[in-house]
């Protein structure tokens, strides 16, 4: 069946991705030349990566893609169990009626360091019959042994125009109506990220009616998670328990990464400046603490106690 | 003799500190002996603060009493057995009451003494006669029924300068040469418990009859890990260098101590520079933590320990004279109150993320747009079938079942379009059996791109029936000498600059359907 929109209209061909034609254009030649070096895709959230991954693995290994292809989410199954049980199992078998054997590891840079060292291990000693497609948000995260063995792909983000382009596609093939400031401004909330444009897309026209800018303002801010806004607002009025319950309860319970809020808490301050809500000079304090709870996440820091405190710098 | 013993106080006199509780406890006595019934009385203070003690004064003042403490097993059968009966009957020589004391009621177990609590609640209702329960923890679960009960009287810990005055008249008494320095220190160290101030006493003292600090410091504390909650309510009370270092000494998880300061920051200090200030250190700490980890360099710890530690601790302003309830991490309970809702969301994300070729994390991502989503039944539908969801995990989106109307109609439409493909496919087979003459013909460069799309996807869709392989099995053997050929082909199939290369489709279908299983 077709499943959620996202998944009924990813391309499934190469030709077919939209936005990065340059590099589309080189993946079309390993599909001619048969042959496909250790390949390392990297870029921000939903231009296209796994999408590219998966048409070029089904165009390489034709009608035995399936047999011949493992799709892990590295970012699920990161430990070091994974790659020696898993990747080296797959590795271990011979290619099924193809010339080689595809892993696409997906989210790498959410792999443990140890775990790409044992993964540079196995894409050593299966050169001959298992290629690696990796992907990630930023190859700054990747160890160096692993980036020299790739050739590295950098995705941008797509173009507004051709987002609006797809999405109106889209709207033309699920037969509903629409207004195109209406989508436009899907593309402009979606920040460049097309799967959230399509999911978007879909929450507004589940409701069955034409999609105007009002109807759309409605459904982001129904999905957009009140609580931020909330937690907030507490924090900047003093009452710090208050927010801190309502951080809680949005990462324990709704389960929102530590990634996520830094980006929710953002929008919404810059909101509040940019609606004259908030003074410049408050503006830019709480970037600065911001910025260092982002980059202590990423360092490795809980992400729960980071954000705690940064709330505590709001007050 | 043990000291704690000897020294036990005998009157209401003897018992140092709690002076107005003692007063309360000496009226409790004489309503009694004035033959006017109180409520049960319920001592609750720390250890050897002289709960018991106090008990056993009491107990002098009547003819007899009746003893039951935690070495004793307490279940509601030998609870009503030895007590019960007692408690309801009358002595026969007119006024004199029996004392019943029940020691340690909070360390009554649930299943060992299944039913205790509940049998005490019984007595207390019944009982004629005047009773007395002792317990520590104020906050047990297991005295919650029993308290609006009782006449709770709170017994304190003993001042360091009343135990202080108590160990000299003991080592006077004992005829030990004492350094004064190092009865303070006993007095100190043994916060507000008596009885482990005089054992200790009596255990250094040993035989060589004198006390210095020098002996002192050989035997430790009472228990060398304070728990976890001193060391936190110490930190966030005090501003000293050696009391907060002392108090990062304890035998627990690190990172949980860590957990437990955050947690009572802004229940302690009350300031919003302070709460900032000390929610700066255990950032700083977390931080460190989290280099320790990931770079496996344990020594970075003792740089978290010393900002949750003394960081903390100095973010405020002078300390607060007041009472705070120290409580566990809230951020724990929570994650064990909402276990089964989070099983429930990594079930559907786990599903979200192989069929939507997405990390777990994006998928929860997800979750709000789903919501919305989900309201539309077909939509719903579609998508639930596809992820494969239950009926549980559907209810997370939406409230309501997904109408059987839209799902009957659903279905009708799945098997539709299984049924279209299928024929699709068997004539094509058959059109490819019987008429390989007419592939060759349709084998131009541009009509072959469409004719090869349309056979992949049904490929991938439906696997061939058994009846169809046999037949495929067949046109391949008559072909087998062209097979190298043929595999080799497979991989061509999207290349269009050279088409003369190709295969005719004959020879792809039945090459798949060998491997297609």
């Amino acid at each position: 069946m077709n499943g959620p929109w996202v998944e009924k209209y990813r391309p499934q061909k190469l030709e077919d991705v939209v936005g990065q034609k340059h590099i589309i254009e080189r993946l079309e030649k390993y599909v001619n030349e048969e042959s496909m070096p250790n390949l390392m895709f990297t870029g921000p959230a939903g231009v296209g990566k796994t999408t590219s991954a998966l048409a070029l693995v089904k165009s390489v290994l034709g009608e035995y893609w399936r047999q011949n292809f493992l799709e892990l989410n590295a970012s699920d199954a990161r430990g070091i169990e994974t790659v020696r049980t898993n990747i080296k199992e797959f590795c271990r078998l011979k290619p099924v009626g193809t010339p080689f054997r595809i892993v696409f590891l997906d989210e790498v840079d959410n792999m443990t360091k140890d775990a790409q060292h044992a993964l540079r291990r196995e894409m050593e000693m299966y050169t001959k019959t298992v290629s690696f497609i990796l992907s990630c948000n930023y190859s700054s995260k990747i160890i160096d042994p692993i980036q020299s063995r790739t050739a590295i792909f950098r995705f941008t983000p797509i173009k507004s125009e051709d987002i609006v382009n797809r999405l109106e596609y889209i709207a033309k093939e699920e037969n509903f109506e629409y207004e195109l400031p209406a989508i436009e401004s899907i593309v402009y909330f979606a920040e460049g990220d097309m799967r959230k444009s399509i999911n978007i897309l879909q929450a507004s026209a589940s409701e069955g009616e034409k999609i105007t800018e009002d109807s759309l303002y409605d459904v982001i801010s129904k999905a957009k998670p009140k609580d931020i806004t909330d937690m907030i607002t507490k924090a900047l009025s003093g009452d710090f328990m208050g927010a801190r319950n309502l951080l809680r309860e949005v990462m324990v319970l709704q389960g929102t990464s530590g990634e996520d809020m830094v980006n929710q808490i953002y929008q919404e301050i810059s909101k509040r400046a940019f609606e004259d809500k908030m003074s410049s000079e408050v503006y830019i304090d709480l970037i600065e603490s911001l910025a260092q709870t982002d980059f202590r996440i990423r360092e490795g820091a809980n992400p729960r106690i980071q954000l705690e405190a940064l709330l505590a710098q709001f007050l | 003799m043990l000291w704690t013993e000897k020294y036990r106080p005998k009157s209401f006199k003897e018992v140092i500190g709690n002076a107005k509780q003692k007063k309360q406890v000496e009226e409790w006595v004489e309503q009694w002996q004035n033959n006017e019934p109180q409520p049960c009385l319920l001592l609750i203070g720390p250890a050897g603060t002289g709960k018991t003690s106090l008990a056993h004064i009491i107990a002098k003042e009547f003819s007899e009493y009746i003893e039951l403490n935690a070495s004793d097993k307490r279940s509601y059968d030998i609870i009503m057995n030895t007590i019960g009966e007692s408690s309801s009957t009358q002595s026969l020589f007119g006024n004199s009451h029996k004392l019943i004391i029940l020691d340690e009621i909070d360390g009554i177990h649930g299943t060992d003494d299944r039913g205790g609590t509940r049998a005490i609640g019984k007595i207390i209702k019944e009982s004629k006669h005047p009773m007395i329960m002792m317990a520590n923890d104020f906050y047990s679960k297991r005295l919650t029924s029993i308290k609006p009960k009782c006449l709770v009287i709170k017994i304190n810990k003993v001042h360091t300068n009343s135990m202080n005055a108590l160990l000299r008249k003991i080592a006077h008494t004992e005829g030990i040469q004492t350094d004064p320095e190092a009865i303070k220190a006993l007095a100190k160290q043994s916060n507000g418990d008596m009885r482990s101030a005089i054992n200790t006493l009596q255990v250094v003292v040993g035989s060589a009859n004198r006390l210095t600090l020098e002996d002192l410091n050989h035997i430790n504390k009472k228990d060398p890990r304070s728990t976890i909650f001193d060391g936190v309510g110490r930190v966030l009370k005090s501003k000293t260098f050696k009391n907060i270092k002392e108090a990062m000494r304890l035998e627990e998880d690190p990172t949980l101590v860590m957990e437990y300061i955050a947690e009572n920051i802004p229940r302690e200090y009350e300031k919003k520079h302070e709460i900032k200030k000390a929610y700066q250190m255990i950032s700083k700490a977390d931080l460190y933590f989290g280099r320790a980890r990931s770079s496996r360099n344990y020594t970075y710890w003792r740089y978290a320990s010393d900002f949750m530690g003394l960081g903390v601790s100095l973010a405020k302003d002078e300390t607060y004279k007041k009472f705070t309830k120290m409580t566990g991490s809230m951020a724990f309970s929570l994650m064990g109150k909402s276990r089964g809702k989070r099983a429930l969301r990594d079930r559907i994300a786990e599903k979200m993320s192989e069929k939507l070729h997405i990390s777990q994390s994006i998928a929860i991502s997800m979750f709000s747009q789903l919501e919305i989503i989900f309201q539309n039944d077909t939509m719903a539908y579609e998508i639930a079938d596809y992820i494969g969801l239950d009926d549980e995990e559907i209810k997370r989106f939406r409230k309501k079942k997904i109408p059987k109307k839209v799902i009957t109609a659903m279905e009708k439409k799945k098997a539709e379009i299984r049924k279209q493909k299928k024929e699709n496919r068997n004539a094509n087979i058959a059109d490819n059996l019987f008429n390989p003459t007419n592939n060759k013909t349709k084998n131009k460069p541009s009509e072959e791109k469409g004719k090869k799309e349309e056979k992949k996807e049904i490929n991938e869709e439906v696997k061939p029936t058994n009846e169809n392989k046999e037949k495929q099995k067949k046109t391949n053997k008559n072909k087998t000498t062209e097979k190298n050929k043929g595999q080799r082909s497979l991989f061509d199939v999207d290349k269009k600059k050279n088409p003369e290369k190709k295969e005719t489709p004959v020879r792809d279908k039945g090459q798949t359907s060998l491997f297609n299983f």
